[in-house]
């Protein structure tokens, strides 16, 4: 979820963004270090060149090098083994927490005091939330 | 005593006595050089491998030599063979990393950090931060950021990057997504 946008991205993150974006398409079409490394510099000193622009100039600059890193991408991307594109991505798979819930009684009855301990959470979890929140409205409670 | 026998020992008491002896002495001091020659040579052999520890083919030795030759190899090649047992076994690893504590992903943080040269060393600290300390601007705390991803293997979204803003922050943060907690 880390990739979908909730909020709106500053300027400045958004050159940063670019600029990791960049530097790692170089790594894909680059596989020798020393090449990637003279070709790394060059595009930190166009980077560095516009440090001082306005904004508006910075937001067309901010486009037009999302253009070129579009228009230069590399045609099969290196990717980390367990993110999005990887060749490990989504192997293994953690189940989530609520799962337990839904577990059997004569399951749970396995585990008397991790469950005896679960269900003094989740009251004091309850209690929480509505110390912070206040009591939810009778009309929201229920599935829909 | 046969005739050719006399006629033999005749001729020898002749080679001795007459006028050929010099040549025949000088002969035989010839030959007894030769003699000195094959024999004096291993043991000078023998010697000289002992004082430089050069093998020495020609050089006689025992059994119990060879054998304890052979076992001083055989030997060393076992406690190479055990000390590199994890380089040279090839075993599949099905993914599975060596084990990581916080200690050694604090050390490896670090490293990263000191070879980038644009951070001083000697200012360096778990706790300084990047921009106010250290003096680097957001592009170079973006390459810090892929260094350490390159470091660890796995990528960190740029929402969390910027929240790494001192080594601290990034020691924690790899020790949460690797499940490290002692």
């Amino acid at each position: 979820m880390a990739q979908v946008p909730l909020a709106i991205v500053s300027h400045k993150r958004q050159v940063c963004s670019l600029y990791k974006r960049a530097l790692r398409n170089l790594e894909a079409w680059y596989d020798r270090r020393n090449d990637y490394r003279y070709r790394a510099v060059q595009l930190r000193a166009r980077f560095d060149e516009n440090r001082s622009k306005d904004l508006g100039e910075g937001i067309r600059l901010l486009a037009s090098g999302q253009k070129e890193l579009f228009e230069t991408k590399h045609y099969q991307p290196r990717n980390f083994a367990n993110s999005a594109g990887g060749c490990a991505f989504e192997r293994e798979v953690i189940p989530p927490d609520w799962l337990l819930d839904y577990w059997h009684p004569l399951e749970k009855a396995q585990y008397p005091e991790y469950f005896a301990k679960r269900e003094q959470r989740k009251k004091e979890y309850v209690t929480w939330w509505e110390k912070q929140y206040g009591k939810p409205d009778p009309k929201d409670l229920g599935h829909h | 005593m046969s005739f050719t026998q006399i006629a033999r020992s005749c001729s020898r008491l002749a080679a001795t006595l007459a006028p050929k002896r010099i040549a025949s002495a000088a002969l035989v001091q010839s030959q007894q050089a030769r003699m000195m020659h094959r024999i004096a040579v291993p043991a000078v052999a023998n010697q000289w491998s002992q004082k430089f520890g050069v093998r020495s083919y020609s050089a006689k030795s025992t059994i119990e030599d060879i054998k304890f030759r052979v076992l001083k190899v055989v030997s060393a090649y076992d406690k190479e063979c055990r000390r590199n047992r994890w380089q040279t076994q090839s075993v599949r690893r099905y993914s599975a990393k060596p084990p990581l504590s916080l200690k050694l992903i604090n050390e490896r943080v670090l490293l990263v950090l000191k070879l980038y040269d644009k951070i001083d060393p000697c200012k360096l600290n778990v706790e300084s931060h990047f921009i106010n300390d250290l003096g680097l601007d957001s592009l170079d705390h973006v390459e810090v950021i892929m260094a350490m991803e390159d470091e660890f293997g796995f990528e960190i979204p740029d929402s969390d990057a910027e929240k790494l803003l001192k080594p601290a922050d990034i020691i924690k943060y790899v020790a949460d997504k690797e499940d490290v907690y002692e």
